[in-house]
């Protein structure tokens, strides 16, 4: 006993004080886009190598335009390796959740406007979702594909990440939790559990997606195992992209459904 | 790795299959599957001679006699045939649906192509297949277009209850369902019926260019991303005749040691959480942290994905060598420090000892391998046999044990993290060079196959890849170690608490989507 405490004291706070810092140096992250035109449709490298068909090029005006879909990117950095233009970029940022599913889709012809407007209607919802899930969150994970995520969320829970901070606690069934998390892609053999789950929660209630599985298939997407994403059976109100979603993005998604951090 | 391929006659495959592994110390039954549900596929491995054999046999009107009853680790693969193929095993002791649920056709086998026809074709000019169905004798198989249906076995008694547990579990892990029966407390039969994750992972790795199948391959279960991608490197590899670079092999090499720290940690530490030793489950996060943040430093990402490619590694982070060797040295002190916490913790002790057993002649009958293996008695390391990474010149040490327990496999695994932070040092120190990847040919060799035997973290890994006679991959299958195990898993239980499951199936460290595919 004696031996465990001072353990416990030598090793002191683990902790990170910040919550979803950018990443270390050395890690590669998600991809982002600059508004650097491409070469378009002539060159298309991305789009050949991509292996989840996350990236269509175009071309527009004669000038290169690629759309990139990062709930379907699974962070493999093929295409960021291949750019030539540096139109595709590294980005270490870990707060990527999004509560639209349209604004996971980048483009480097982004239109300002539309986005602002889109913010102040999401303001709204926020507020609401604020005053009822302000404080405390009970969160029901489940599983429904390879197990990365959810290693991943049992990581939230370490001494380093410390989800429980927040007042989020991972619960051990729906009839207490206030948000359903879903990982992986909701094969056809999950289908009826999942639903069964949401039903048995209280309302209000929200869907998480974690992971590029559970928001559009991933790499199962289209196969006839009909792993498309749970948005498919179940309304979802953050996306959090990443295959898997580092710790602090999953940290900042639920942050995000709490209203605590902006978008 | 290329095995011999032969002709071999479906009649008394079951004994030809004996008599082969009995000519052969150590030899293993290494999987049994179809390529379109024309054939048997049945691979056998010699570790000793590093050699494997994979043998072709006709099957004719769909069904064949089982093996299951002269070899009795055959009999999931019989089941999760007969899901994907169709192809019925006659006499099957226990044949029912593994891997496809009710959701899916009663007539529906993914990777017959005699049925299927190619992806997206909906004309139904599919022949009828043999449904299972309560009114069905195990002899007579006709089709009568039945729902899907699954049946657990019943245990009748006085006293006796019934216990369902899932798919969905407790805790932040993925789905399967346990059926016990229960006398008290003491569990009288575990079933264990999986297959709901099932994403059809095989069938995908024919449908795209095998140049970005590698993601596909390592997202059969991404905790084992490493090692899944290693193989599928070695698989395609194996079509060729090439050397890869002594720069690639070693990062491989490293890569994959450093994803059996870091899970063999996190299952460590499981074991702590379930035993109410919170510090020592605390503990064990932050330092699974500190290995995943050695696979960042080496490729980018913390499971490693897409750094394992066909031809070598993604990138070399020379850079970032001294640093993780300098992380390594602390790691391995932390590592120890914790380990002596637990070895003193009496609870610990208790909880672990003589619970969950598997006997040696269970796991041998079986096929049981990795940790569970080692910790009754079998001297099963694919990394003292098989080539993979810079394996087997500098394999590690078997880590052994006999109890067959919960304290043996904790054993094992501790042990087996030592090994791995000195193959990880040793490595690192002799890097040489800066060649990581060659380019393969776009096109793979017509009407080859691939092999590629991986010891993962949880053990035997095994991907086969059959090519048509254009070069595309006609047929990938994989089989993950937890497919040996999760037999184990349940007959192990008899007898015991059912409190002690949770800690008892820690300790296994099984996978379910490696399982379900």
């Amino acid at each position: 006993m004696l031996k465990i405490l001072s353990y416990i004291f030598r090793n002191g706070i683990a902790t990170v004080a910040n919550p979803c810092p950018p990443l270390e140096e050395d890690a590669d992250g998600m991809p982002a886009l600059t508004e650097n035109s491409c070469s378009g449709t002539g060159c298309n490298e991305c789009a050949t190598a991509c292996p989840t068909d996350a990236i269509e090029v175009s071309n527009e005006d004669g000038v290169g335009r690629v759309s990139l879909d990062l709930g379907a990117c699974i962070g493999c950095q093929l295409c960021i390796d291949i750019c030539p233009t540096g139109t595709i970029v590294r980005n270490r940022s870990t707060r990527l959740a999004k509560k639209q599913r349209d604004d996971l889709i980048l483009t480097n012809h982004e239109s300002v406007l539309a986005n602002s407007l889109k913010r102040s209607y999401e303001a709204d919802v926020k507020n609401k979702i604020r005053n009822i899930f302000g404080r405390s969150l009970h969160v029901r994970v489940v599983s429904t594909g390879c197990s990365a995520c959810d290693l991943e969320i049992g990581a939230c829970g370490n001494p380093v990440f410390d989800l429980e901070r927040f007042g989020v606690h991972i619960v051990a069934s729906p009839r207490f939790a206030d948000v359903l998390l879903v990982t992986g892609p909701v094969g056809k053999g999950m289908r009826d559990s999942l639903l069964r789950c949401y039903a048995a929660m209280p309302e209000p209630k929200i869907v998480v997606a974690a992971g590029s599985c559970s928001i559009t298939g991933g790499v199962h997407k289209n196969g006839y195992a009909e792993a498309n994403g749970v948005d498919k059976i179940l309304p979802v109100s953050v996306y959090i992209p990443g295959c898997p979603p580092h710790p602090w993005s999953i940290i900042h998604g639920i942050l995000l459904g709490m209203g605590k951090v902006q978008s | 790795m290329k095995p011999v391929v032969k002709d071999v006659n479906i009649l008394g495959l079951a004994n030809t299959i004996k008599d082969w592994l009995h000519a052969r110390t150590g030899a293993r039954f290494g999987l049994l599957t179809s390529i379109d549900g024309k054939q048997l596929v049945t691979l056998v491995l010699d570790p000793k001679a590093s050699a494997a054999e994979c043998w072709i046999s006709e099957v004719s009107d769909n069904t064949y006699k089982t093996l299951t009853t002269l070899i009795p680790q055959s009999h999931w693969f019989e089941r999760s045939i007969y899901d994907l193929f169709g192809i019925v095993p006659d006499q099957h002791p226990r044949l029912k649906h593994i891997l496809l649920h009710d959701e899916y056709e009663p007539t529906f086998h993914p990777l017959n192509w005699q049925e299927m026809g190619k992806v997206g074709d909906k004309t139904d000019n599919r022949k009828k297949t043999p449904i299972l169905s309560e009114t069905l004798s195990q002899e007579k198989f006709v089709s009568t277009g039945a729902k899907r249906e699954y049946k657990f076995l019943q245990v009748r008694g006085e006293g006796i209850y019934e216990l369902p547990v899932g798919p969905i579990h407790a805790g932040v892990i993925e789905p399967g369902h346990f059926r016990f029966n229960c006398f008290g407390e003491t569990i009288l039969n575990l079933e264990i019926r999986l297959g709901y994750t099932h994403r059809g992972v095989e069938k995908r790795l024919t449908e795209i260019h095998w140049r970005k199948a590698s993601f596909v391959a390592e997202a059969a279960s991404t905790d084992t991303a490493c090692a899944n991608a290693l193989a599928h490197a070695i698989a395609i590899e194996s079509l060729f005749d090439l050397e890869i670079p002594a720069v690639a092999q070693a990062l491989r090499t490293v890569a994959l040691e450093i994803e059996r720290l870091a899970m063999h940690i996190i299952d460590v530490g499981g074991l702590c959480g379930d035993i109410g030793f919170s510090a020592g489950a605390a503990a064990a996060g932050c330092l699974r942290g500190k290995a995943l943040r050695m696979g960042q430093m080496l490729t980018g990402s913390r499971f490693m994905r897409g750094f394992i490619l066909p031809g070598g590694v993604r990138k070399f982070a020379h850079q970032h060598i001294a640093s993780m060797q300098k992380n390594m040295q602390d790691l391995r002190k932390e590592l120890d420090e914790l380990f002596e916490l637990l070895a003193e913790n009496q609870a610990a002790r208790e909880r672990a000892e003589k619970i969950g057993v598997i006997s040696k002649s269970l796991a041998e009958e079986f096929g049981v391998v990795g940790v569970t293996a080692r910790a009754c008695g079998i001297s099963y390391d694919c990394r003292q046999h098989f080539p993979h990474g810079l394996y087997p010149k500098i394999a590690p040490p078997i880590a052994l044990q006999k109890g067959g327990d919960i304290l043996a496999r904790t054993r094992v695994r501790i042990a087996e993290i030592r090994r791995s932070t000195d193959v990880i040092e040793s490595v690192l120190q002799s890097i040489t060079g800066s060649e990581h990847i060659i380019k393969l040919s776009n096109d793979l060799p017509a009407n080859q196959t691939g092999l590629a035997v991986v010891e993962a973290f949880r053990g035997e890994l095994i991907h086969l890849l059959f090519t048509d006679g254009k070069g595309a991959i006609k047929r990938y299958a994989i089989k993950d170690p937890s497919f040996n195990n999760w037999t184990a898993i349940s007959i192990a239980i008899r007898n015991n608490l059912i409190a002690d499951f949770p800690l008892c199936n820690k300790s296994l460290a099984l996978s379910y989507s490696g399982n379900d595919l």
